[in-house]
């Protein structure tokens, strides 16, 4: 052995120097030389930011000039003249004193008000105090969130559903657990801005389709599918998505969903559906545009839905298959570190479904009340107000016919029918956008939501103010 | 699996520098090295060609071909297109767990031509592996793939 550890002689040590050429010998060498070298070379980072001389720091620092937390603002802002609502936001509010009928808040089924449901929210309180105390891994499940999941995936006949503690950040954080970095996304260029943040947040590629335009959608998937055959390699390993609302918040449509579902098919796209306005609505008995449709639930593979529009609670909810949803546990950023929705409200939402479950007249009724508002809205045409949105949806859009060319005076002009219409008691309000942040300029226009709870009388109440209205500002 | 509660986006920037595990690396290197010379019809030259042939190998599959994280990284698919060795400390070259992963092979080379007494055939073989594993851990090809080989 001891042959095997340390060479005895020299000629052990270098091999049979007859056979073994030179080069051996050389390129070993080399190769000591070249680790020697490797190893006493200093770290550096690539790409790293190249280096500020002392005067470019100086230059820079002289000439920062720091601006006004706020600049100089109008007088007349709308910002500075916010609306103070006193009260509970129901049927009827008080904005600035007035007291108005509600069409600019989203309580579709006037959940907020129910007594019912106030009642079960002030049992959990006493039951489970008014906080969870923590995110839903970490000792923030209550027996409520188990029920609540267990509900909703049975309500929408799927396996499993997960909630999350707000409405915002359900579908911003369901969409990036899913599509990452070199992922393809197509989206209808109205989608509401969770779904904006979510795609941002996901780092995929991002195309818009046209509104509601199938034909441009195909388009795109097309163009996509053509690209994808050039480079079959990298097409294998990206995933794609079609993110599509059931009702748009921005236009009150509803999507096509069965020929969005067959390109999907096509072109083998994961779906991601945001029933936030529709859940609760639209549909026989509320479950959302897949019961509209007559489409078969699974063939989504995820649906998204908001607790705090129909339901009137706070939070939103995720359903689909268990292998689907089951994801969203450890990567849903909302749902892993965000506290867990307070149980009172939990309950809330709880009796809310529960209510929509027996109560199927409430959903008849409701779609009874949105077909009229549509009626009488649409009337309005003659005096400069054009109606969107599906009849069936609760939230319509009013846009000006001739409106003026300068958005600015666009959006005043909206603001002060807005403010006449609350001074003479119907609250309806203008649709809020963060215009340098939306994905595609929104048309600005005026946001009427329906509530179940509306007669035939307010409703043409309202309809004779927005004449009125139109008369004072638009006849000009 | 899921990355735990140590703050990591990606453990796998960072778990190569732990401590204690240049030993276990070198202790890992020698048992590899002992079962193999332990096998009867392996003569020690023989022995040393393979141990050398595995651990390149291994280099090879973990550090150059397999891309993005065993578990699911908290960093939007950003490790996805990476090799672990182009993972390593996020990428900063020259670093002391890559200059020990650099010289790993360059040794078990030298100690295996020595134990093989520079013979050419077993000579070829080594170096071809040698260069394999050597090549794409220079830093001028960082992120590069030649050919497009292993590109997506």
């Amino acid at each position: 052995m001891g042959s095997y550890w340390i060479p005895t002689n020299f000629h052990d040590f270098l091999g049979d120097i007859k056979e073994a050429s030179l080069l051996h010998f050389v390129l070993e060498g080399f190769l000591v030389a070249w680790l020697l070298w490797f190893i006493f070379r200093k770290s550096y980072k690539p790409h790293h930011a190249p280096t500020m001389t002392k005067e470019d720091e100086e230059r820079i620092i002289s000439e920062w000039n720091p601006e006004p937390l706020v600049g100089p603002t109008p007088q007349d802002h709308p910002a500075l003249k916010p609306h103070v609502v006193t009260g509970k936001a129901g049927h009827y509010l008080d904005v600035d004193g007035h007291r108005c009928l509600n069409l600019a808040t989203h309580n579709y089924l006037s959940f907020v008000e129910r007594k019912s449901i106030e009642e079960r929210a002030v049992q959990s309180i006493r039951k489970y105090g008014v906080g969870s105390c923590g995110p839903r891994g970490f000792y923030g499940t209550v027996d409520v969130h188990l029920e609540l999941e267990e509900k909703l995936a049975k309500f929408m006949e799927m396996e499993e559903a997960c909630v999350y503690a707000y409405g915002f950040s359900t579908v911003a954080s369901a969409i990036p657990a899913y599509a990452k970095r070199g992922d393809v996304i197509f989206v209808d260029e109205e989608v509401n801005f969770a779904i904006q943040k979510g795609m941002d947040g996901s780092r995929s590629r991002i195309f818009y389709f046209k509104h509601n335009d199938v034909k441009d959608l195909e388009r795109l998937m097309v163009e996509y599918e053509a690209e994808a055959k050039k480079n079959p390699r990298k097409a294998k390993v990206t995933r794609r998505f079609l993110v599509i609302e059931g009702v748009y918040m921005n236009t009150g449509n509803m999507c096509p969903l069965p020929a969005l579902l067959e390109l999907a098919r096509r072109f083998k796209c994961r779906t991601i559906l945001d029933e936030s306005v529709s859940f609760g609505t639209v549909g026989e008995t509320g479950r959302g545009v897949t019961e509209h449709f007559g489409v078969n639930r699974d063939d989504v593979d995820l649906i998204v839905g908001s607790m705090e529009w129909a339901l009137g609670s706070i939070g939103g909810f995720c359903v689909g298959s268990s292998f689907i949803v089951e994801h969203q546990r450890l990567s849903g950023l909302g749902y892993c570190f965000s506290a867990s929705l307070p149980p009172l409200l939990t309950a809330a939402a709880m009796a809310s479904l529960e209510e929509i479950e027996q109560n199927p007249t409430l959903l008849t009724t409701l779609h009874e009340k949105c077909e009229l508002v549509h009626i009488s809205l649409a009337g309005l045409s003659e005096v400069g107000f054009s109606i969107t949105g599906h009849v069936e949806s609760p939230v319509k859009h009013l846009r000006l016919v001739n409106p003026p060319e300068d958005i600015g005076k666009h959006r005043s002009l909206l603001h002060e029918i807005s403010q006449y219409c609350i001074k003479n008691g119907v609250a309806i309000i203008p649709a809020a956008y963060l215009d340098h942040m939306e994905a595609c300029p929104r048309t600005p226009s005026l946001r009427i939501t329906v509530n179940v709870d509306l007669t035939t009388a307010e409703v043409e109440e309202a309809t004779k103010l927005l004449r009125q209205a139109a008369a004072t500002f638009l006849s000009s | 699996m899921h990355v735990g509660g140590h703050g990591d986006a990606n453990p796998n920037t960072t778990w190569l520098k732990s401590r204690g595990l240049w030993v276990s690396y070198v202790l890992g290197m020698l048992a590899l090295h002992l079962i193999l010379l332990s096998i009867p019809l392996l003569s020690i030259p023989v022995a040393w060609t393979v141990t050398n042939l595995i651990h390149n190998m291994c280099h090879l599959i973990f550090l150059h071909s397999l891309k993005g994280a065993p578990w699911i990284p908290q960093d939007q698919g950003d490790c996805r297109s990476l090799t672990h060795w182009e993972q390593i400390d996020n990428g900063t070259q020259f670093t002391k767990t890559r200059k020990f992963l650099f010289a790993a092979p360059i040794v078990l080379f030298l100690l295996t031509c020595f134990y093989t007494k520079n013979e050419t055939s077993h000579f070829i073989v080594n170096f071809i592996s040698l260069v394999i594993v050597i090549v794409p851990k220079l830093p001028q090809l960082h992120r590069v793939r030649i050919f497009g080989i292993n590109k997506y």
